[in-house]
């Protein structure tokens, strides 16, 4: 370390420091102070030299030609990386899709729920299940609501099958909460068609409409549903936090409540209220990782997984996803 | 497999030798030159995990693990400021982390101090870049101690304005959001006279609180704009980039507020200490590779090294962006 380095034989730093020896920060504080004052021992020009040539060299600019040819070379060398990058890139891509493609003939649900089950059990019985699985979906074009909604019900009736209780469903734009009770419908005919005639309940909201439609059972076997579909979108994530600091202020300005009362507990909780809580695993169906407006306050310790180079809902993702949840250890910090 | 420590020693004589650095060097700084003529993300962010398990997986102390993982950020550093990118923020400890028994929190702390000592010593490398040190977290849960080191160091290195080395330490997002939340509630108090709530506790908290901005007096005024202008990270431009080592896929409290909208976050498996910059050349390159298709698309504006903007200036085109966005999206 530097600060013992030149420590006892530098004669510059002695007087200065007395009460240095029994109180650390004191020593600290005193050897960064004096870095930049005290003279450069030949400790300090060795170690120098030895950096020196890593560093950048902030010499006086080249002629304007070398700079435009040094330029030319590194746009020229920048382009040749991103073509054979891309080529790798588009490599790679048909090898991963081959690769899902495998999968998803390997692993086929046949729309059985004993299937699903049987892929699931392993996961259940060694390693960490989801109790809350949240997937980020995205409309295209103008018949989009229609598959949508199709995928929602393909999704939900593996979680079904699966045993996952909860299912959100992120879309950014927020469409599929005017599209509640058609959605209930379309899970509840493609839970007929795993299932038969016994099918598992179900439940669909969306947090902010507060529009519970519960076709199978009213409210007085509330407890027993089997599946609970939540819609959420873009507006459930920093629209909520912005409405819940206005309504703070509100609050604050009426004398109800101090600005010290804001803590994380006091958002948590109100979060919690108002849309939802914290899934355990996201899984998305894109290519790459970008979360598109997923509210940030309940991603918290959420794991996040994608399969690389898919684009499109498929079982086989949704299984890989609960197999990698399943090997992760969960370790709270870092 | 063998692992790194334990490279044959010819091979590591052969990697040292002179022609072969001096080789590697120069391919380096072409590749760097190279990446930084390109799209280059402005706000970069990394979780840096996996010292300790690099630590117990190659058998030496865990505070040589530590050590090594300052290492590998010294040089990523380096790649990062070289290739033209502003902002770098590490996450270096959790407010959870304090919840470790108190012996591994302490040694911990020490490790702090030795690694922003280093930093100091390293300082020179960070005034070559102008990078000012800033650190991200609660101060009151910090010992006095390392407190004192703390600020020592960033006002070494407060002059520094080419670019920004955020440290956050203890930090976690729910925090940083909560405080910018306390923030604006307070400001928003302290403006309006007439309530007789707690006038001495509202304005106590102005006068430590932002002094620059004045205070809301219609509430119905906050956006999104004034959470993100109240977060630790202000004025710095959006995070394009986040990267957590290590193979663990998840945010930890981390950067949410910053990185849950158009941030590319890569989940990469590989231990903290064993990133090195032919890890993160990759990563760039593909973000550069998408960043171009996206421009070529008209979703982002066309930003290259050269033409210099304000973060604030950022910020609002990337509101313009987005609102342009939106309306694409509802005329669907």
């Amino acid at each position: 370390m530097a600060t013992t380095g030149h420590q006892p034989n530098d004669p510059a730093l002695t007087p200065r420091r007395p009460s240095a020896v029994d109180f650390d920060a004191a020593t600290l504080k005193a050897a960064l102070r004096a870095r930049r004052t005290q003279p450069k021992s030949a400790e300090t020009l060795a170690r120098e030299k030895l950096l020196l040539p890593h560093l950048p060299t902030n010499d006086v600019p080249r002629g304007p030609v070398r700079t435009f040819l040094s330029t030319l070379l590194h746009r020229f060398i920048l382009l040749l990386i991103q073509t054979l990058f891309s080529i790798y890139l588009k490599l790679r891509w048909a090898y991963n899709n081959i690769m899902n493609r495998v999968y998803s003939v390997l692993y086929y649900h046949h729309r059985t729920p004993q299937l699903i089950e049987k892929d699931v059990k392993p996961l259940k019985e060694g390693g960490k299940f989801p109790q809350h699985v949240s997937v980020i979906l995205e409309m295209e074009g103008m018949d989009g609501i229609d598959r949508l909604v199709d995928e929602v019900a393909e999704i939900s009736c593996w979680c079904a099958a699966a045993g996952i209780p909860r299912l959100s469903v992120y879309e950014r734009t927020g469409v599929l909460k005017s599209y509640i009770a058609t959605s209930h419908r379309a899970i509840a005919q493609q839970l007929r068609l795993y299932y038969g005639r016994s099918r598992p309940t179900l439940r669909v909201h969306a947090p902010h409409s507060r529009s519970f439609i519960n076709g199978d059972q009213p409210t007085d076997e509330a407890e027993q549903i089997d599946l609970e579909v939540m819609f959420i979108s873009e507006e459930d994530g920093r629209e909520s936090l912005v409405d819940l600091t206005k309504t703070l202020c509100d609050m604050a300005q009426r004398g109800k409540l101090s600005s010290d009362d804001v803590s994380v507990e006091l958002v948590d909780a109100e979060v919690k209220e108002t849309s939802m809580d914290e899934p355990d695993l996201l899984i998305l169906f894109s290519p790459n990782i970008t979360l598109r407006g997923y509210p940030p306050w309940q991603l918290r310790l959420t794991e996040i997984y994608n399969v690389q180079d898919n684009d499109g809902v498929g079982y086989q993702v949704f299984l890989r996803a609960l197999h990698r949840f399943a090997r992760a250890e969960m370790r709270f910090g870092r | 497999m063998p692992s790194e420590l334990h490279t044959s020693r010819t091979r590591r004589w052969l990697l040292s030798s002179p022609p072969v650095e001096w080789a590697s060097t120069q391919l380096k700084e072409l590749f760097i030159n190279s990446v930084r003529q390109g799209p280059v993300p402005q706000h970069v962010a990394f979780v840096m995990d996996g010292n300790r398990r690099f630590a117990r997986k190659n058998h030496i102390e865990t505070v040589e693990g530590h050590n090594m993982g300052f290492e590998a950020l010294a040089k990523i550093l380096e790649v990062c400021y070289k290739s033209g990118v502003k902002v770098v923020t590490v996450y270096a400890f959790s407010i959870e982390n304090f919840k470790r028994p108190l012996h591994e929190v302490n040694a911990l702390m020490e490790i702090a101090k030795i690694k922003l000592m280093q930093l100091c010593q390293h300082g020179d490398l960070l005034e070559r870049y102008g990078a000012s040190l800033r650190i991200l977290g609660e101060r009151d849960m910090v010992r006095p101690d390392v407190l004192e080191v703390i600020d020592e160091a960033v006002e070494m290195t407060k002059h520094n304005d080419r670019s920004i080395l955020n440290v956050c330490f203890p930090y976690t997002s729910r925090h940083e959001i909560a405080g910018s939340v306390r923030d604006i509630v307070s400001l928003s108090t302290s403006a309006e006279p007439k309530p007789p709530g707690s006038p001495s506790l509202s304005d106590d908290s102005m006068s430590s609180g932002e002094t620059a901005t004045p205070g809301i007096t219609d509430f119905e005024a906050i956006t999104e704009e004034t959470i993100t202008d109240h977060l630790l990270t202000a004025g710095c431009p959006p995070l394009d980039l986040l990267i957590r080592t290590s193979g663990v896929s998840r945010l930890s409290d981390f950067m949410l507020w910053q990185c849950h909208q158009d941030t590319e976050i890569v989940f990469i498996d590989c231990l903290w200490p064993q990133f090195d910059i032919w890890k993160f050349l990759p990563i760039l390159i593909d973000w550069g590779v998408k960043r171009r298709k996206m421009e070529k698309a008209g979703l982002v504006e066309v930003k290259r090294e050269g033409n210099r903007k304000d973060a604030e200036l950022n910020s609002h085109r990337q509101r313009e962006l987005e609102e342009r966005r939106r309306a694409r999206l509802r005329s669907f």
